[in-house]
This record gives C-alpha cells, sequence and structure tokens, in this order.
C-alpha cells in the first residue's frame, strides 16, 4: 500500500495504490488521521491505483467521509478500478460516497 | 595435551619456529665457524713452520759462522802449527752444537813432508779428544765431505748420517773450503769441517705438536727423512719411498716441491689421516726442507664438542620453552574452558553462574564483560519472555474462551428444526482469527414463519467480535411477529448507529421466509447477494438494493423485497470471505466461481452444497492463508409439510 497526499489551498489529493486489508488498514488511518479536523476542506481520492480494499478499509473510507462532513468539508472519489467499484456497489456505499470516473468530472462537480 | 588443544597447535607453532630460526642461525654460524677455523688452522700452520725453520736457523748460522772464521784465521797464518790441536779442541768445547771439528788439508799442504794431515778434535764423553783423520785406511781425499766442496769451491752440508765413532747420534758436517796466500795468489789449501748433532734439531722438530697426530718433519736435500715423529723413518726412508710404500702419490709431488725449495701449502687427502694442510718451506741455509702436517679432522674437533655442546643447551632450551610456554598458554586460556562450561550452563537455563574472574585488563577481559553482558541480558530478555508469554497465555486462554462463546451464540446443530419439514437448512462459519466477525442466524416465528440472517462486521478480531454478539443479540431481540424484515434491519441500525464512534459497520442481510406459502420477504443491507438455486434451473443472483451497512447511519429507511420460492427451491448465503478468498497470487475467487460451484452442486443437499463450495475454495487458495472469516448458510424450502422432499 501507498499513500502520497498533495495539498493545493483548500484542497487535498489524496493518492491511494495497492491494497488496503486488514493488515496495514492502521497505517492508512494513520496517514490520513490529519485530515479528519481540516476545516472546509474538499479532498480528493484518487483510487486509480488501488487494487484490493477489506471492510477495514472501507470503515476508514466512511470515518474519513463522516469527519469531513462534520468540518464542512467534501470528500471525492474518483478513478475506481472495477472490483472496488463492485464492493462499493455491493455493499451500498456508493450511495454514501460521492464517485466519480476520472478527476476532471470530480473537480467540475 | 588433547584437552588443551589450543595451546599445543600453539606451542608445535612456536617450537617451529624457534627449530628453524635455531637451525638457521646455528647454520650461519657452523659455516663461520668452521671458515674462521680454517683460516686461522692455514695461518697457524704456515707460521709454525716459518717459526721452527727460525729456531733451526738460530742453532745453524751460528755453527755455520764457525768454519767460516777459522779459514779466516788460517789463511791469515794467525793459528800457529803447534796449537792447532788446542785451538780444535777449544773450539769444539765452546761450541755445544759442535761434536767435532777438523782441519783437512790438501796433500802437502800442510808440509813438504807429509802427504795428508787433518787435525781433528771430537767429543768423547765429557773429554774432547784430537788425532789426526788420516790412515791409510780413511782416505779423506775422496769421501763427500771433503771431495765435493773441493769441487765446487763452496760451503757443502752432508747428508745426515749416524755417526759410529761418536755415540751412533745423527750427524751432518758442514765442510767449507779454505785457502792460503802463496806467491800473491789464493790456493785452495784444504777442506774446514765441522760436524753437528742433530738431536736437538729433532727435538726442535718434535716438539712440534698439531693436535693429537699433526707434526711436523725435515728432510734433506735428497729426501731423507731427517726428522719425523716415526722415529724409523728417519735416514732409512726418503720421502719418495715413503710415498711409495704408503702408496700417496701426493705426497712424492710434495716431496718433489720440497726439494726443489719451493714454500707451498697444499690440501690434501691422505688415506691414513684423512684430509690434511701440508705446508712446507726450506730452510734458507741448508737445501733441507720442514713440512708441517695439520690434520683437518682434529682442526675441526673444538668446533664438532662446541657443536655437541650448543646442540645439547638447544635441546635443554627447548624443552625448558615448551614447558613455559605451555604453563602460560594454559593459564592465559584456562578461563576459555571455563567460559565454555558456563555458556553450556547459561544455555540449560542456569543464568546465575559464576564467571570464571579475570584479572588483568585484556581480551579475556573483554570477553568476560561480554559474557557478563549477555548473562544479564539472557535473564532480563528470558523474564521479560515469561511475563509476556504468560500475558499472551492468558489473552489466548481468554481468546477461547471468547470463541467458545461466540460459538455458542450462533446455532450450530443440524439439522436444526426436525419438526420443521418445511425447511433443509445447514450453514459454517469458519473464523480467519480466533474470533471473527461474521455471523449468522435462524429462528422460526410463531408458527408459519421462519426467520434467518446472515452478515458481516467490518474488520476482524475482537473489535468485530464485540460488534457481531450486539448485532446478533439485537436482531433476536428485535424480531417478532409484528415486524417485517426492514423494520428489523432498521432497529438494529438505529440501535448500533448510536456511539459508533469507531464507525464499524455490519452488512446484514435478513430474510423471512412463510413456510405456507413461499413468500420470502427479505432486507439487504450492504451484503453480498444471496443466490436462487433450484436444480431446474441455472443458479439466479438476487438483485443489488444498494442500501448501506448497518451501523453507519441512524436515519435511513431500508426497503423490503419479496419473491416466492417454489418447493425445492435453495436460497445460499454467503460473506465476502468466499468472493475474496485469495490464493497466493492474491487472485479472488470471485462470484464467477462461485456461481460455477454453485450450478455443479445445485442438485445437492445443504450440508453437501456448502461442503463442495467450501472445498472450491480450497482448492482454489491451494493452501494460502485465509484472510477472512468465511461464512455459508444454505436453505432449502420444500414447500407445505415437506411434500417435495429432498
Amino acid at each position: 500500500m501507498n499513500i502520497s497526499i498533495e495539498k493545493t489551498d483548500e484542497e487535498f489529493l489524496v493518492v491511494i495504490s495497492g491494497r488496503v486489508d486488514t493488515t496495514n488498514y492502521n497505517e492508512f488511518e494513520n496517514s490520513i488521521v490529519h485530515l479528519y479536523n481540516e476545516k472546509d476542506a474538499t479532498i480528493y481520492l484518487d483510487c486509480s491505483g488501488l487494487d484490493y480494499i477489506s471492510s477495514s478499509g472501507l470503515r476508514i473510507f466512511l470515518t474519513l467521509q463522516k469527519k469531513v462532513k462534520i468540518q464542512g468539508g467534501v470528500l471525492k472519489i474518483f478513478a475506481m478500478q472495477p472490483q472496488i467499484k463492485e464492493i462499493f456497489d455491493i455493499s451500498g456505499f456508493s450511495s454514501i460516497f460521492a464517485i466519480f470516473p476520472d478527476y476532471s468530472a470530480a473537480k467540475e462537480a | 595435551m588433547n584437552r588443551n588443544r589450543l595451546s599445543f597447535k600453539i606451542i608445535v607453532r612456536v617450537l617451529l619456529f624457534c627449530f628453524i630460526l635455531g637451525g638457521s642461525i646455528f647454520t650461519i654460524y657452523y659455516l663461520f665457524a668452521r671458515k674462521t677455523i680454517e683460516r686461522e688452522s692455514r695461518e697457524n700452520a704456515i707460521h709454525l713452520a716459518e717459526s721452527t725453520v727460525y729456531k733451526i736457523e738460530e742453532i745453524i748460522n751460528p755453527a755455520e759462522m764457525i768454519p767460516g772464521n777459522l779459514a779466516w784465521i788460517i789463511e791469515n797464518n794467525t793459528l800457529s802449527r803447534d796449537s792447532i790441536y788446542a785451538f780444535l779442541r777449544q773450539l769444539v768445547r765452546n761450541n755445544k752444537s759442535v761434536f767435532a771439528a777438523a782441519i783437512a788439508f790438501e796433500p802437502y799442504l800442510f808440509s813438504q813432508e807429509r802427504y795428508a794431515f787433518a787435525p781433528y778434535a771430537y767429543r768423547s764423553g765429557d773429554e774432547i779428544l784430537n788425532r789426526d783423520l788420516w790412515s791409510p785406511a780413511y782416505n779423506y781425499f775422496i769421501m763427500d765431505w771433503y771431495q765435493i766442496p773441493a769441487l765446487l769451491r763452496k760451503p757443502y752440508w752432508s747428508e745426515p748420517y749416524f755417526d759410529e765413532g761418536g755415540g751412533g747420534v745423527l750427524m751432518t758436517t758442514y765442510s767449507v773450503p779454505f785457502y792460503t796466500n802463496t806467491n800473491n795468489s789464493r790456493v785452495f789449501t784444504g777442506i774446514i769441517t765441522i760436524d753437528i748433532s742433530l738431536e736437538w734439531l729433532t727435538e726442535i722438530v718434535n716438539s712440534v705438536k698439531i693436535f693429537e697426530t699433526g707434526y711436523a718433519f725435515l728432510i734433506s736435500g735428497n729426501g731423507v727423512y731427517v726428522t719425523h715423529p716415526n722415529a724409523s723413518h728417519i735416514m732409512n726412508q726418503t720421502i719418495f719411498t715413503y710415498a711409495r710404500e704408503v702408496n700417496e702419490p701426493v705426497i712424492r709431488e710434495i716431496g718433489r716441491d720440497m726439494i726443489g725449495g719451493e714454500s707451498k701449502l697444499s690440501n690434501v687427502n691422505l688415506k691414513e689421516m684423512g684430509n690434511v694442510w701440508i705446508y712446507h718451506t726450506k730452510i734458507p741455509s741448508s737445501k733441507w726442507s720442514l713440512g708441517v702436517v695439520y690434520p683437518h679432522r682434529e682442526m675441526y674437533a673444538g668446533l664438532r664438542s662446541l657443536n655437541i655442546m650448543i646442540f645439547l643447551l638447544s635441546v635443554m632450551a627447548l624443552t625448558l620453552l615448551t614447558i613455559v610456554t605451555i604453563r602460560i598458554i594454559n593459564r592465559q586460556i584456562r578461563p576459555l574452558s571455563r567460559f565454555a562450561k558456563a555458556a553450556r550452563n547459561i544455555a540449560g537455563g542456569n543464568f546465575d553462574i559464576e564467571l570464571p574472574v579475570v584479572e588483568e585488563n585484556h581480551e579475556m577481559k573483554e570477553l568476560h564483560d561480554s559474557f557478563r553482558y549477555m548473562q544479564e541480558e539472557l535473564a532480563n530478555y528470558i523474564a521479560d519472555l515469561k511475563e509476556t508469554t504468560s500475558a499472551k497465555e492468558k489473552i489466548e486462554s481468554e481468546l477461547r474462551i471468547a470463541r467458545g462463546i461466540q460459538i455458542d451464540m450462533i446455532p450450530h446443530i443440524f439439522p436444526p428444526f426436525p419438526n420443521l419439514p418445511e425447511i433443509g437448512l445447514y450453514a459454517s462459519l469458519e473464523s480467519a482469527t480466533e474470533v471473527g466477525g461474521d455471523l449468522y442466524d435462524f429462528f422460526p416465528i410463531g408458527d408459519d414463519h421462519f426467520c434467518f440472517a446472515i452478515g458481516d462486521v467490518s474488520g476482524k478480531g475482537v473489535p468485530a467480535s464485540l460488534f457481531m454478539a450486539v448485532t446478533i443479540t439485537l436482531i433476536r431481540s428485535m424480531s417478532d411477529k409484528n415486524r417485517s424484515c426492514s423494520e428489523i434491519v432498521q432497529s438494529v441500525n438505529k440501535t448500533l448507529t448510536i456511539n459508533n464512534e469507531s464507525n464499524m459497520f455490519v452488512t446484514l442481510f435478513v430474510g423471512i421466509l412463510n413456510l405456507q406459502t413461499g413468500e420470502l420477504q427479505y432486507c439487504n443491507a450492504g451484503h453480498n447477494p444471496p443466490v436462487l438455486l433450484n436444480c431446474d434451473r441455472e443458479p439466479l443472483m438476487f438483485r443489488n438494493t444498494k442500501a448501506i451497512p448497518v451501523g453507519i447511519f441512524g436515519e435511513i429507511d431500508y426497503c423490503n423485497e419479496t419473491m416466492i420460492l417454489d418447493p425445492s427451491d435453495q436460497i445460499f448465503l454467503y460473506t465476502d470471505g468466499i468472493t475474496e478468498a485469495e490464493d497466493a497470487d492474491k487472485n479472488l475467487f470471485g462470484e464467477a466461481a462461485l456461481m460455477k460451484a454453485l450450478t455443479e452442486n445445485r442438485d445437492k443437499s445443504p450440508k453437501e452444497l456448502t461442503d463442495r463450495v467450501k472445498q472450491s475454495v480450497k482448492e482454489f487458495v491451494n493452501g494460502h492463508m485465509q484472510s477472512d472469516d468465511i461464512t455459508m448458510m444454505c436453505i432449502t424450502y420444500r414447500g407445505k409439510n415437506g411434500n417435495k422432499i429432498k
């Protein structure tokens, strides 16, 4: 798993790649935990490199979504691979998150 | 020795080195000493010969003067004819080396009346007597001592001879011609002789002693032995006859050189004496020659005994060195074997073992300190480990108990309801860890309805298991005749969402089957869609409702769905542990593989079906570690009263 976070003004671009599962979801949470307290931030989450996510990983997505909302910000997820999109669909998470096909679509919305 | 291998090895190397070093030093010393001895011996041989010659000359030279002086006296007519005997007697008396003296006149030159006259004074015992040598029987004119110098008009040393008249002593005669002045012309008048005993010569030469067998010898101008340690050679052998006798051609060569008057040092090998130096030099006054024989063997005898001494000393020194080195090394490395023993003890768990005491501050001390450090660290580590292990064991035993409790929370007796002929059911739950987050449950509601549920808590382990326990309890307590599936899910959701700071969630599927009509009401909160199976049809996956899992947002409305089951229809429910089972290359089992397994086994009983699916998954992962809980539940609807029994 690899995570990089880029900050521009009030926007954050989080790029996550590889696998998020029970062995490393803590690491994932630790690296994005500071975003929980950002006020009015727009966070873009690039999932183009994300190969697998377990329910533990989904929980972090969920937590991030909730925290961002409380702080008045927005979480936009884009470029999900089909198998990840399927997991989101099955679990109904697609309806919780704002999901876009690519970065520009996420920007425009 | 075997016990102290290290010391043995060190001492062998040290000794070998000492041996080589000592050997080299000794060889160099030996060669040098030999060379020095050889050089000194050579010089010594020459010096010995020269000094002996000098001693001889010291005696011969004054003797040689005597006839010369006498001739002068006679030539100048200072000697009266009457006192000639008295003069000769006195001369012999005064010169100890002179045995006899004579003045032999040419015919008629002493007086007209006498044909021959040779006054002669000689020693006889203590007395000195005189007489005339001439007698008809002793015609001195034909004697060598007269004839040769008379002809040569030169002084002449006779060959040595035994003088029978003079008591058998070895003699030589020195003859000098003398002259008288007649009518202003120098006329040869006769020969003056002195006889010299050679005993003193023998003494001088024989006094030359070189080691044990070395000696000096003197030969005359003809090669006759004048002196020799072997007295039988004297006057009886020449150096040439001797050379022939002992068959030593080199001696003949040397004899030739000696007669030739040369001074020379030769290194020759004699059968009798081995290698010898022979130095010879001539006696200047006569034609005689002195030889010195210097034996090699004895020349080096001193060196040899010195060598033996050195060898013995070396053996002693090496022995001492060995003993001392062994003692030193043993003392130095003795702690090592104790350290080894201590290490074994420590390995055996005895951390309090006493370490060998090392006082000197060198490597052994370092080892000691390291050992001590290791001992302490090991003791601490083991203590920590014990503590950790007991803590871990405690946790593990608690986890085992928790697992027991968790398993008891889900029904696991099959077939579960023998008195419900409408239903055939089998379920299985395999946790990836001791306790897991998957759940299933089923129970009849009233007489006609049968409720079942399957769920998957996010994450694994203890947090998930706690959440699972709460969820399963809620489902049970919320389910009653008056609630629909969505109402059950909704109330579970509402309760779980309260104070759910950690955002745990559960995907949950709840279904209620009307046993009489086959009507199935269900609600799916984000769970993997179940599959409807019938042996007459292709398996059919339930429609995805896209409802979110429970526990996330409290105010969510979940919907009910309904469908009618035909008798012999089966519902297969599962968690994502099936579809997301991974092999070693991280490939997922997937829905397609699941559907394939289900299609192949759609005519099987619930237990057999779940076993087959489990087998398929097992074959797929091929021994790779299970990462998520795997739960399956299969329900067969047999129709009202179980008419169609499968």
